[in-house]
């Protein structure tokens, strides 16, 4: 081939025909599908497929939403003391009187005071029988503290009782203080989780990406906050708490608390983290390209230890949960009024409660159940985090 | 004739055959004749106690060993307690009787004369006789090196200690020129004055009477600064932390602590005999364990103790009663003693001024007592089995009538909003009324958090007060910290119970209802001030109180009975009007664990610290088990 004279331009020579990528290798829709999904939709995907995972999210989706709505599944408010029906046991839905359907209902108590033990002796009074209503106006409370109402799920029939998992020794419904204890129980272990996964990442974010003196600072840092002993700082840091804040507030305050103490190990594992996947190629690559740090970090960085990230976070939220149980238990947490299963489990601490009123230590059950949630949530989400592997 | 009765009573044992008769952990070392035989270790003329069996009580046979709980080492002075051997003592119905002493005289509270029992002996065999007094008055309580912020209150008048004298070898005597009420009441008390002490072993540890090297040496190896400390430490005769000390008690500890567990032996040389001239106490052995405190009444329920009425609640009663039978044991319940189960103690000298000046405004007090629905409280709390009413002496005491019972006691809402309302105290948006300085009224009451009752008292006050438009805001901390802030001012209000002694008589100091102690939760200063003769503390600048501390002199310089009843009876009229304490209930009870195979333990009694110090006065040297 000879080169054109006076230099004009080769002719074209990308061809013009249609162009079809599938020519060689045919995909099926599925296949398609797979390939063109977000990261998103492949950890949905993986994630679905873990079973025990996804039950555990949708308890917990629904726990959560319960706390939204407490005051109208509670069949009692958080205070109401029925000082007639001491240490009730619980009383149990019953639906046939006599072989006749009634529907949902309770069987009322008749009290006595055994004067031979002083015990207070309930015994359910067939003639008494208490329909439970359902979508009905009962107690007045407050919805959020806030506007005044009076709906109610379940309410117990009128001058009944409903004890579903009786009452404590000041007379109050331990089904409704669960209730509403979850509203503090679930959202420490979030609040508490937040702060130190926003501490732990940006620190050691930071100590990571750039190393130098800003590493040996925080470094030495965790170090010194490590090495305290965690429960004497728990009680000075409880003992700071101005007694006058109300209960909320102290309540954010051990939240905080356990959250500026948890970050630490986090903090860590992000830096080694960082330390090993700065030196990988394709951020060689984003840095020649011209990206800052921030896109580096949060955009190629982030994302190869989301699933330890995520990991961490779910295993973190139980012990949080239980942090605020032992705090509470030693008297450093939350105190009553606030109610938390910490609280009631601390009031269930005595050989009465064991030996004669079982009912008080119901609130272990939603602990349980929580923890365990968490743990096999957190387990689907970290395989799903990973949907290649 | 008494003594008369005595004699027959000492030869009718002297003729009995001496081993035979020996308890049972003493008989093998009698035998050895590593010990002498009872009748020469007992004094001359023992104390004789007629068991009357016609009370159901009856007269035991010596041996066996009683299984006791207790949560700490300070726990030891219990035993103590429970022992109760004094110079003089109550009987049950608070009578004060020679103990120790074989008799005294008194004559009107200036002049004191005590004999001793010729012959009677410390537990390590060494005599007891004057020397033993004049020891602890020149050589500790009077020394310049030993003594330690001066007298105690109770051997001082208007700030004068007594003239000490030894008269013979078994007489000695006090004498003050100006009446001294307080002086026999403190040598019974629970927490006994030591006006004597072990002198032969002490004096070992006495810079007068040791060898300096020896001492020095001691000194050394107890790692204590000088030997004054030493000499306290080893002097400890209340706390029994020392098992070399001689004691007079019926028991004394054999373990030398720390430990898990501690074995208390029958003192051998014990001045006590039953009417059969069986020396007491029956039991041989009392052996206390240590536990945590909260799960001492699942262990008693196990039937871990033979007898038990610490870290016991009212609460505990059902649980308990449920182990009855498989532990063979048997649960009683007897009233406590104090004279109020809870009370709220305003702080008169808090340093918050605002909060003084709302404490200080009687109608304030009174506006709070009357904001509480005590029978909800008995009825939530204590079966509806406890009494109702105010801060004051129980309904069993002589001095006890019924106004003082019932003032300001009844649950009149309207009434305590009014007086609010007069005092200016307005509410504001959320309800919550405002002090005079425009702070919200939230009042803080301090706890010690020792009991699980007083939280729920508190709870239930809670919500009454809320109607008053008052906010209740719990703190608790630790009991030393709780007393050292409350003696600070720095508390507002604690809760705590009511005084000491509920029952008392003419005859016992009212000093509980006047600002005579620092300890005092609702005017620590005023009794920091008359208790250190007005050298510390804050002058009392409130006139009930002046009042109070006025009665209380006239109470102690009374020459007779009726001048005493009557400043007793204005004083407790003035609590009760004051309502310087808020009390909530009273006369409360609490379960006592007693094993079957243990007898002569009274089905019902009070129990109380002092005066009765619990088995104290129920002569716990009488039990016996089968």
């Amino acid at each position: 081939m000879t080169l054109p004279a006076n230099a004009t331009p080769l002719p074209h020579t990308v061809s013009d025909r249609p162009f079809d990528p599938d020519a060689i290798y045919q995909f099926t829709d599925a296949q398609k599908a797979l390939f063109e999904a977000s990261q998103l939709r492949l950890m949905w995907w993986k994630f679905k497929r873990h079973k025990p995972a996804l039950i555990s999210g949708i308890f917990l989706a629904v726990l959560y939403f319960s706390i939204l709505i407490s005051e109208i599944l509670a069949p009692y408010n958080l205070e109401t003391r029925n000082s007639k029906f001491i240490y009730a046991p619980p009383q149990s839905v019953h639906l046939f009187h006599n072989g006749e359907f009634v529907g949902p209902f309770v069987y009322g108590f008749d009290f006595k005071l055994n004067m031979d033990n002083l015990k207070r002796e309930y015994v359910p009074n067939p003639d008494k029988v208490q329909p439970i209503r359902f979508f009905c106006s009962g107690e007045k409370y407050k919805f959020w503290g806030l506007i005044e109402g009076s709906f109610r799920l379940m309410c117990p029939a009128k001058n009944g009782t409903l004890f579903l998992m009786g009452t404590d020794r000041l007379g109050r419904d331990v089904l409704s203080r669960i209730i509403y204890g979850a509203r503090i129980s679930l959202t420490i272990g979030l609040l508490g989780v937040g702060v130190s996964l926003v501490l732990g990442v940006v620190i050691g974010g930071l100590a990571g990406y750039y190393g130098g003196l800003f590493d040996t600072l925080s470094q030495r840092l965790i170090e010194v906050i490590q090495s305290l002993p965690s429960i004497p700082l728990w009680l000075a840091l409880a003992a700071i708490l101005p007694i006058t804040w109300s209960p909320i507030v102290v309540y954010f305050g051990i939240t905080v608390i356990l959250g500026l103490l948890d970050w630490t190990g986090l903090a860590r594992t992000v830096r080694s983290k960082l330390l090993s996947l700065r030196e990988e190629d394709y951020v060689s690559a984003a840095q020649v390209m011209g990206a800052n740090d921030r896109r580096i970090v949060f955009r190629h960085l982030v994302p190869g230890f989301a699933s330890h990230l995520i990991a961490t976070a779910t295993i973190a939220i139980p012990t949080m949960i239980l942090g605020e149980t032992t705090l509470s238990f030693l008297g450093l947490g939350l105190r009553p009024p606030i109610t938390s299963w910490g609280v009631l489990l601390t009031e269930a601490q005595n050989i009465n409660a064991v030996a004669l009123y079982p009912w008080l230590l119901w609130p272990v059950a939603p602990v349980i159940l929580v923890v365990l949630a968490y743990n096999f949530f957190g387990d689907g989400l970290r395989d799903a985090a990973d949907p290649y592997k | 004739m008494r003594i008369f009765a005595v004699l027959l009573a000492f030869t009718a044992m002297i003729c009995a055959p001496a081993i035979a008769d020996e308890a049972p952990l003493l008989a093998p070392l009698v035998k050895d004749g590593k010990l002498p035989p009872e009748a020469e270790r007992l004094p001359k003329e023992p104390r004789v106690v007629t068991i009357d069996e016609s009370t159901g009580r009856t007269v035991g046979k010596r041996g066996g060993t009683i299984n006791t709980l207790m949560a700490e080492q300070g726990d030891l002075r219990l035993m103590t307690v429970y022992g109760y051997a004094r110079l003089v003592s109550y009987n049950s119905s608070l009578e004060m009787q020679p103990d120790i002493l074989l008799a005294y005289e008194n004559d009107k509270n200036r002049v004191f004369t005590f004999h001793l029992r010729p012959g009677h002996k410390w537990s390590d065999g060494s005599p007891f006789t004057a020397e033993d007094f004049r020891y602890q008055w020149e050589d500790i309580l009077t020394d310049k090196d030993m003594e330690r912020g001066g007298l105690d209150t109770a051997l001082l008048v208007n700030g004068k200690g007594p003239k000490f004298e030894v008269i013979d070898d078994l007489t000695v005597r006090y004498t003050w020129d100006e009446p001294n009420p307080l002086f026999l009441p403190a040598l019974a008390a629970t927490r006994p004055l030591d006006i004597y002490s072990a002198s032969a072993y002490l004096k070992q540890f006495h810079q007068k009477y040791a060898d300096p090297e020896k001492l020095a040496a001691e000194v050394a190896k107890e790692r204590v600064k000088d030997w004054t400390r030493l000499q306290i430490r080893k002097a400890r005769s209340y706390r029994f932390e020392n098992p070399d000390l001689p004691t007079l008690q019926p028991w004394t500890n054999r373990t030398d602590p720390p430990s898990n567990r501690y074995v208390f032996e029958r003192n051998p040389f014990y001045h006590k005999v039953d009417q059969t001239g069986a020396q007491l106490p029956y039991v041989d052995q009392v052996v206390i364990n240590i536990a945590e405190s909260s799960i001492i009444p699942a262990k008693t329920g196990s039937g871990e103790s033979d007898l038990q009425e610490r870290y016991l609640s009212f609460a505990d009663y059902t649980f308990l009663k449920e182990g009855e039978k498989r532990n063979d044991y048997t649960v009683r319940l007897w009233t406590v003693g104090k004279g109020s189960a809870v009370a709220l103690y305003p702080n008169l000298n808090a340093t918050d001024e605002g909060w003084r000046t709302l404490f200080r405004d009687v109608r304030f007090r009174r506006a709070l007592s009357l904001g509480i629905d005590r029978s909800e409280i008995n009825q939530v709390l204590f079966a509806g089995l406890a009494t109702e009413g105010a801060s004051t002496v129980l309904p069993g005491s002589p001095l006890f009538r019924d106004e003082l019972g019932s003032a300001y006691a009844e649950f009149d809402l309207d009434k305590a909003n009014a007086l609010l309302d007069e005092m200016g105290l307005q509410r504001g948006s959320n309800g919550i009324r405002q002090m005079p300085d425009g702070r919200p009224l939230e009042l803080v009451v301090e706890s010690t958090g020792e009991s699980s009752m007083e939280a729920d008292v508190l709870e239930l006050v809670t919500s009454d007060w809320k109607e008053l438009g008052i906010k209740l805001l719990t703190r608790t901390s630790q009991r030393d910290l709780f007393r050292s802030r409350v003696a600070a001012g720095e508390t507002n209000m604690s809760v705590w119970a009511g005084v000491d002694n509920g029952s008392p008589t003419a005859d016992f100091s009212p000093s509980e209802f006047v600002p005579t102690d620092p300890y005092q939760l609702q005017w620590p200063m005023w009794g920091t001030y008359t208790s250190s003769q007005g050298t510390a503390g804050q002058k009392i600048d409130y006139e009930p109180a002046q009042k109070l501390i006025e009665l209380y002199n006239k109470w102690l310089t009374a020459e007779d009975g009726d001048d005493r009843l009557k400043a007793w009876e204005e004083i407790l009229d003035i609590n009760a009007q004051e309502v310087f304490s808020i009390g909530i209930v009273t006369a409360t009870l609490v379960p006592v664990v007693i094993s079957n195979k243990l007898h002569n333990v009274p089905a019902e009694g009070i129990s109380s610290f002092d005066p009765y110090g619990y088995f104290a006065v129920y002569e716990m040297d009488a039990f016996w088990m089968d």
